[in-house]
């Protein structure tokens, strides 16, 4: 039985999950043509190598579809219902760090936790008549961390499909739900973090799916990897 | 209209509901997102059936019908007091289990007298179940929203304090934490130096001047969202709450109250002996109270197990009075198989120009059958 492990199809996460898997004894045979996407890991005939976007590696591992991915824990949860029901984290890989958080404009200085939050949300619809907008691709994050563990219930989430922190300064959005790894761009953009507003603290995670038809070879081969971290 | 998958019994609970003085509506299955995602939150919006028109118009499947038949009211213009009933299926999203349920209910709209009108709700929706389950040990569960913030304002607490303590009512985790935050102080975060002395002089319009010309550097448009009054305001009263602190006495009464659950019969007398302990003035609220405990017995539902619970609501904020669930006692995981209250708010939130005072329930059939069926 073969296992599919999915991985990022470019960029720097590309990389470093390659980096991953080499230390881990898993070399890597890249496609010679660039479109391909699979590959095949050398000596090894029972491991399937599939390269898909971030977010898809979330889905597809969400189906059972393929039986382990790397991808960000941020992209997991915002994908996945229910995630930990349906995935398992195997393994923190140590890069690709992101947090997603909420963020204000600096300039509301009577804002610095999430019970003000609450308290200018709700204000907000009693005085302009209307629910105060958070800007985010993160619908289902924002939605737990706002109304499950907040309780704030009078928001409105407009999806932002790019260049999220630009939101309050055009006018589309009051504040934003966002990842960030250095602050800088919010700094940029005169928006500040809320004190509690940390909703994850996301990096790229070794992920296997619970619905896998080879539970023992994907657990094998995660462990495999998990030794490897553990060496350094 | 109710389709063969309605229970056997909706055509006589259709009649029931009808002949209590109420026009039977029918409401469009498909109906506009917004206007329930604005009065019951975001949180709605993974449990409703959502889509969208070639306009970018949200549009979702009905779920619920008290929303829509006030919508109705308003855009006919039709004249008060006047009774809605409806029964037809809601739609929601449930991990397990079906997603379509059969609701019926009635809105009474613009009853000026409260009290009766509250009584003649709960009388109606306790009919409704004695119409399947005639036999089903019932427990009714009664809170008031406003004798709760009656209580709070006789606290003396500050009025930031109260809309926060009343936002939270019948929730009894964010309570528990919003008083754990207020027996603490609390204060505003980094604020710069040329601010400071404004916030401590309490001058707004200063204030917002100088917030002002910062949204203008952010680029922030001061017309578009919050305005520099409004976080000059809050910033000003944000100060001065840091100073005040919940006294132990008031935070012991408060929870004193909350942990109130008698029969209404004997509530009143309860909530009287509770304020004149305290020496609190519980003013029109407890008078509303008595004058609905009177209606009640007046509406002939006495023998009918009653129970008024203080720390019993719903945090939504257009609930404004008496809210009820009713519960068998055999099935308590069924959860509530009717739910009413008054929302007084919702009818001007929705749009309305005069405000038109409202209460109303809903029953769930399915659940209502369940009893029925175990009860036989």
């Amino acid at each position: 039985m073969t296992i599919t492990l999915a991985l990022p199809s470019k960029g720097r996460l590309k990389e470093q999950a390659l980096e991953v898997l080499e230390k881990a004894g898993l070399k890597v045979i890249l496609p010679k043509d660039q479109r391909n996407y699979r590959a095949q890991v050398e000596g090894d005939s029972k491991i399937d190598i599939l390269f898909l976007s971030a977010s898809e590696i979330a889905r597809e591992l969400g189906y059972g579809s393929v039986d382990l991915g790397v991808t960000g824990e941020d992209l997991i949860r915002e994908t996945l219902s229910a995630a930990d029901e349906r995935v398992q984290i195997e393994a923190r890989l140590g890069f690709g760090h992101a947090d997603v958080v909420v963020a204000v404009p600096e300039v509301w200085y009577d804002v610095s936790t999430m019970a003000d939050l609450d308290d200018v949300a709700a204000e907000y619809r009693q005085r302009h008549g209307r629910r105060l907008r958070i800007a985010t691709k993160y619908w289902r994050l924002t939605q737990q961390f706002f109304s499950q563990m907040h309780g704030i219930q009078v928001y409105r989430i407009v999806e932002s499909l790019g260049a999220t922190e630009g939101a309050p300064a055009s006018g589309s959005a009051d504040i934003i739900v966002d990842i960030t790894s250095t602050g800088s761009t919010l700094q940029a953009n005169h928006l500040k973090v809320l004190e509690d507003g940390i909703i994850l603290k996301s990096e790229a995670c070794l992920v296997s799916s619970r619905r896998s038809a080879d539970p023992a070879g994907v657990a094998a081969l995660a462990q495999r990897i998990q030794a490897a971290m553990a060496h350094g | 209209m109710t389709g063969s998958r309605a229970p056997a019994f909706a055509s006589d609970l259709a009649a029931l509901i009808s002949a209590r003085d109420a026009e039977l509506v029918d409401i469009p299955v498909i109906q506009p997102a917004d206007q329930f995602l604005d009065m019951a939150g975001e949180d709605l919006r993974r449990r409703i059936f959502l889509t969208e028109n070639e306009n970018g118009q949200s549009l979702c499947l009905r779920p619920e019908f008290t929303i829509p038949v006030c919508r109705n009211h308003i855009e006919l213009n039709a004249a008060t007091p006047k009774r809605y009933a409806y029964l037809g299926e809601v739609f929601r999203q449930r991990r397990e289990g079906g997603n379509e349920f059969f609701q019926a209910g009635i809105e009474d709209l613009g009853d000026a007298n409260r009290a009766r009108a509250d009584a003649r709700s709960l009388a109606d929706a306790i009919a409704s179940i004695r119409l399947v389950a005639p036999k089903a040990e019932l427990e009714t569960l009664l809170g008031d929203q406003a004798i709760f913030e009656a209580v709070l304002a006789a606290l003396g607490l500050p009025r930031g304090w109260q809309k926060k303590l009343a936002r939270a009512f019948g929730n009894p985790g964010q309570l528990k934490s919003l008083l754990a935050d207020l027996s603490s102080s609390q204060k505003n975060g980094f604020l710069p130096d040329r601010l400071t002395a404004l916030v401590a002089d309490s001058d707004e319009a200063g204030l917002a001047a100088a917030l002002e010309e910062d949204m203008q550097v952010a680029g922030l448009s001061p017309g578009a969202g919050r305005s520099p009054h409004e976080i000059a305001r809050r910033l000003i009263e944000k100060a001065n709450l840091a100073s005040v602190k919940l006294p132990a006495q008031a935070f012991a009464a408060l929870e004193t109250f909350l942990a109130i659950r008698v029969p209404l019969q004997t509530a009143s007398t309860h909530l009287r002996n509770f304020s004149r302990a305290n020496e609190f003035d519980l003013g029109p609220a407890l008078d509303q109270f008595e004058a609905r405990v009177v209606a009640v017995r007046e509406a002939g539902i006495e023998q009918e197990n009653i129970v008024y619970d203080a720390a019993f609501g719903r945090p939504l904020d257009y609930y404004t009075g008496l809210v009820y669930e009713t519960r068998a006692l055999a099935n308590p995981d069924l959860g509530a198989i009717v739910g009413g209250g008054r929302y007084d708010r919702l009818l001007t939130m929705l749009g309305a120009v005069d405000s038109i005072p409202g209460v109303g329930f809903s029953i769930w059939l399915d659940r209502l059958e369940k009893i029925a069926g175990d009860a036989r």
